[in-house]
């Protein structure tokens, strides 16, 4: 069975006005996304995350690289717009305030991305009921306007309007970073649930670690527009063996005093601008572990272990880190000691 | 009786009124009573409209009007700050009592240098000339970890990322060496490795001044691991305080547990703590504000609002059940 | 980088002049009145008016006298007024310094009123200042500025004999003081010329006063809204929490909203050099706005013309300063 979704060296380059200089925000991303699969995108301001999202999407057009949806290329005039793509990939947003037109009211807010489709009235109608009862919202809500409902509800609609097509592909571009955690939460058990009951994939970009942990398959980390590490996501929080995962993950603060993170793995400074990078590893320059070789040549990307792709020339050094423990398993482990007393 | 025992901010039954226009006023703080020793770091949970930020401000003695204190004391040091004149008020702001704001490069005045920014409120504070002021600031700024700190003195605001004009704004809240310092959601939006080196950094040069600390957040991840109390506030009440190993061991209030429970990756688990509001509910009055979204309501919450009581184990809880570590 | 901004506006002004002057060369075209006639008088045949049409190239196709018309300019040459029968730049440098130094005098009497009062009125929330500056702005729109000028000289000419007659920007008897700006108030004191000085002085006070009443009513309005916005914005609220001292705030506070209000000024002297025009007639002031209007009056096109050249360069300039003076307040736009 082939992938849903291939992009192969995808490349994007942003001109920086008044100057020759260019915002190298993409550099060559790989990565696949099976039917019904999740695949999080995660890293840092500036990593280049978003920017592949929109890619993807259409939204951008890449400067170079291939993506394949469903076996047939992308681009060049065959975008999310064509006719036999239309509705199979959606996109939800990171303010749902802001994407949602405040003068329409959610019904027909839902209902709109039907009618490029050719449904009828009815159809369309139908539709959005089912949405909404699959949303966990209530009926009325299809006669209110966006501002009457709160943000976690706000983002269910958008979340509703990508699923009203039936897509194939989700691309979901940071959907709870600006929710309080209890709404956090609805979001995330609510896109699990739509996974499993219409089989959709998603391209989840986050830099919320622990959302991604619980809600993707496989994970790839984002640093100055290209991947560093790839796995399965249970194993990349367990045993991460690229020197920036192993710092993102040890920067998580989690709820519990005791999983304090030991530290052992802390970056200096911060990101650089993606402008003008110099050659060979983009961490280099804040790499404890950097030597000549890495600021010479990109390290390229290794395999260790069946699904587990890392580049870095050390990354023997960072598995060689005590870091036997998994913060995130025993947190959760402890969650639900914690949860499962005490309810009526 | 002993100086160093005199509690930096002690909050006593403080009503906080925002009337409304044809409608009954809202009570953004409804009686809170919360005290915070010299060199103590204190956390502040509570989800978006719980009254947080307007806590914050009532602290500081500036509630935006027509918001006034209706009733209450807030006394910083021993003296209330809603009650003192305008002068006497700015002198005691970002000199002793400092807060270091959720987004700087907004609230950073955008013409103004930020190294410049820095040396007023020290120039205006603490009588000294300009150029002592002005390499206090450059001290400041190195001190918060700004490479090249000389060329980033005459920067703007917006020249900076978020993780660097934060480190401006802490720069900005300890110049002068305040008693207490309050974040207010003051990493909210940063990345999370930069989150992690303004929290320590945070932590480290306040407890180096001996200063207290507030942190006000709505991550409760944060205070487990940098405040040495926590308290949860809802709909304007505090419902929960507690010693953060004895809370994170054994939280009491359900609203607390739902919290925590925003972390669980089990959806049946969670969902035990989750109660969806039916139709039009909202709380009775004279009953808990907590027991309309309470999985352990009983009646007696829907009549009778708890009052804040000691545990056994120590914490207070605003909670007619509790959830205590022997009862189920 | 700078430098090369400024060149790059400067060689903006080019195409902008262009245009400028094709649209003004239409629409003068379509004033009522025929030259010819007007030159000739109404007795003159029909041959002579034929003859000296076709003299003057009106017989010519339009974009014929246009093509004439450009090449004339860029050549420096603005054609003769048939009124006055001197070049037009002649005319034009002999008038414009009046002009100037009546606008620019006017505005800065407009901005010591306007500003100032639309900070109080920013501020302070009641009390009779605060009312006074909103009847001020409301009704600043609405005066005619040669109805405040007839008043003016009713009050301060008429019945209290303080000002100098309307007549012109100094006493005939008095000698005129050696040009240098242009400015005969500038000029006599750069030359030390005290007799030249006070009679300039005096019969630029009124005018001026004018002008500034009358223009103050924009400039405050601005002043307060940016003002009032300013002290809703964020950082001054972040200044109050930091306890700086309350005229620090104020001042901040303006600071940031000056860019707007710098705006409302160049745009208002851009169109005071020919919006004065009424002013200048009521004071027999001799300046270019006068011109330009008595060229209209006589179908007489070249002053007309020239007059919208001249301000066209004029306004141009302004807004580059302008732009300049926004890099230097705000650094937020140096990109």
């Amino acid at each position: 069975m082939s992938a849903l979704l291939e992009v192969q060296n995808l490349v994007k380059l942003f001109p920086v006005s008044g100057s020759r200089k260019v915002v190298q925000a993409v550099n060559g991303v790989d990565f696949t996304i099976n039917r019904g699969e999740t695949l999080a995108l995660v890293g840092e301001s500036g990593s280049g995350k978003t920017t592949v999202g929109r890619a993807v999407v259409g939204l951008i057009e890449a400067t170079a690289g291939e993506i394949w949806f469903d076996g047939k290329r992308m681009g060049r005039g065959r975008n999310i717009r064509s006719s036999d793509v239309r509705g199979r990939i959606q996109l939800v947003f990171q303010e749902p305030a802001e994407s949602l037109d405040p003068r329409i009211r959610v019904g027909e807010t839902l209902g709109e991305p039907l009618r490029y489709l050719g449904l009828s009235r009815a159809d369309r109608d139908a539709r959005v009921r089912d949405v909404v009862s699959r949303l966990g919202l209530a009926d009325r809500v299809v006669d209110q306007f966006p501002l009457e409902l709160s943000a976690g509800q706000q983002q269910r609609v958008g979340i509703g309007r990508a699923i009203v097509t039936k897509p194939e592909l989700i691309v979901l571009d940071e959907p709870t970073s600006a929710l309080d955690p209890t709404a956090r939460a609805e979001i995330v058990d609510l896109l699990i649930r739509l996974q499993r009951d219409l089989g959709t994939a998603y391209l989840f970009i986050s830099h919320d670690l622990s959302t991604v942990r619980f809600l993707s398959h496989r994970v790839a980390v984002f640093y100055l527009g290209m991947i560093l590490e790839e796995a399965e996501s249970e194993e990349l929080f367990a045993r991460p063996l690229h020197p920036y995962s192993a710092s993102l993950l040890a920067s998580v603060l989690l709820p519990d005093p005791k999983l304090k993170q030991a530290k052992p793995m802390m970056l200096e400074g911060e990101i650089p601008s993606p402008i003008d990078l110099p050659s060979g590893c983009p961490l280099a320059g804040r790499c404890p572990f950097a030597d000549a070789q890495c600021h010479l040549a990109l390290p390229p990307a290794t395999a260790v272990g069946v699904t587990h792709y890392v580049r870095c020339y050390h990354h023997d050094r960072v598995a060689a880190l005590d870091k036997t423990v998994d913060h995130f398993a025993r947190l959760q482990a402890d969650m639900n000691k914690l949860l499962s007393a005490g309810a009526s | 009786m002993a100086e160093s025992t005199k509690p930096i901010l002690e909050i006593s039954e403080l009503w906080v009124t925002f009337p409304a226009y044809g409608a009954e006023a809202i009570h953004a703080l409804k009686g809170i009573d919360l005290r915070i020793d010299q060199g103590e770091f204190v956390g502040l949970v509570g989800e978006s409209g719980s009254g947080k930020t307007t806590l914050a401000r009532a602290v500081m003695g500036l509630v935006p009007p027509p918001g006034r204190v209706e009733r209450g004391r807030v006394l910083f040091n021993g003296r209330d700050l809603s009650r003192l004149d305008d002068d006497a008020r700015r002198a005691v702001l970002g000199r002793e009592l400092a807060m270091v704001i959720a987004n700087p490069r907004a609230e950073l005045n955008p013409v103004i240098p930020v190294g410049r920014q820095i040396s007023n409120v020290a120039y205006y504070h603490l009588g000294m000339g300009r150029a002592e002021t002005d390499r206090l600031a450059l001290n400041m700024l190195r001190a918060v970890g700004i490479p090249d700190p000389e060329r980033r003195f005459n920067a703007y605001p917006h020249d900076l990322s978020g993780g660097m004009a934060q480190r401006v704004a802490i720069a900005m809240a300890l110049i002068c060496s305040p008693k207490l310092v309050i974040s207010d959601d003051a990493t909210s939006g940063l990345d999370v490795t930069v989150q992690a080196q303004v929290l320590d950094l945070l932590q480290r040069m306040v407890g180096e001044k001996g200063a207290a600390a507030l942190f006000i957040t709505r991550d409760i991840a944060i205070t487990a691991h940098f405040c040495s109390r926590i308290a949860i506030i809802y709909a304007g009440e505090i419902v929960e305080l507690a010693e953060t190993a004895a809370f994170f061991e054994r939280p009491a209030h359900p609203h607390s547990i739902m919290l925590l429970a925003a972390f669980s990756h089990s959806p049946a688990l969670r969902a035990r703590w989750t109660r969806v509001l039916s139709e039009g509910e909202t709380a009775t009055t004279g009953g808990c504000t907590f027991a309309p979204r309470c999985v352990r309501r009983q009646n007696r919450c829907v009549v009778e609002a708890p009052t804040l009581r000691h545990l056994t184990g120590g914490s207070w809880v605003r909670c007619h059940f509790p959830v205590e570590s022997d009862t189920a | 980088m700078l430098l090369r901004y400024i060149a790059r506006r400067i060689l903006y002004v080019i195409p902008q002049l262009f245009g400028i002057i094709l649209v003004s060369f239409l629409l003068v075209k379509l004033i009522p009145g025929d030259p010819a006639v007007m030159m000739l008088g109404p007795t003159a045949s029909e041959q002579s008016l034929a003859a000296l049409r076709d003299k003057m190239g009106y017989s010519k196709p339009l974009w014929q006298q246009f093509t004439y018309y450009i090449g004339a300019v860029v050549h420096g040459d603005l054609g003769s007024s048939w009124q006055t029968t001197r070049p037009v730049t002649e005319d034009l440098f002999q008038r414009f310094p009046a002009t100037l130094e009546l606008v620019t005098f006017g505005l800065l009497a407009a901005i010591a009123i306007g500003f100032p009062l639309g900070v109080a009125a920013a501020r302070l929330q009641s009390g009779p200042v605060r009312k006074f500056a909103g009847y001020y702005g409301l009704l600043a729109g609405a005066m005619p500025d040669f109805w405040l000028a007839l008043v003016l000289i009713y009050i301060f000419y008429t019945r209290l004999g303080w000002s100098a007659p309307p007549l012109g920007r100094i006493d005939m008897a008095v000698e005129l003081p050696k040009t240098v700006t242009g400015s005969l108030v500038i000029d006599s004191l750069i030359v030390g010329d005290i007799d030249a000085l006070s009679s300039s002085f005096r019969h630029l006070v009124l005018p001026v006063l004018t002008l500034g009443i009358v223009n103050a009513g924009p400039i405050l309005k601005m002043t307060q809204t940016t003002v009032t916005r300013a002290f809703s914005s964020e950082f001054v609220r972040y200044a109050e929490m930091c306890g700086l001292p309350r005229r620090v705030v104020l001042r901040q506070a303006v600071r940031v909203a000056l860019p707007a209000v710098v705006t409302i000024i160049s745009v208002l002297y851009g169109f005071l050099i020919g919006g004065a025009v009424l002013v200048e007639i009521v004071f027999s002031w001799g300046g270019a706005g006068q011109y330009a209007v008595q060229g209209v009056l006589n179908a007489d096109v070249n002053p007309v013309l020239g007059f919208v050249v001249f301000s066209a360069v004029l306004s141009l300039i302004i807004y580059l300063a302008v732009d300049l003076i926004y890099f230097a307040l705000d650094p937020r736009t140096r990109g």
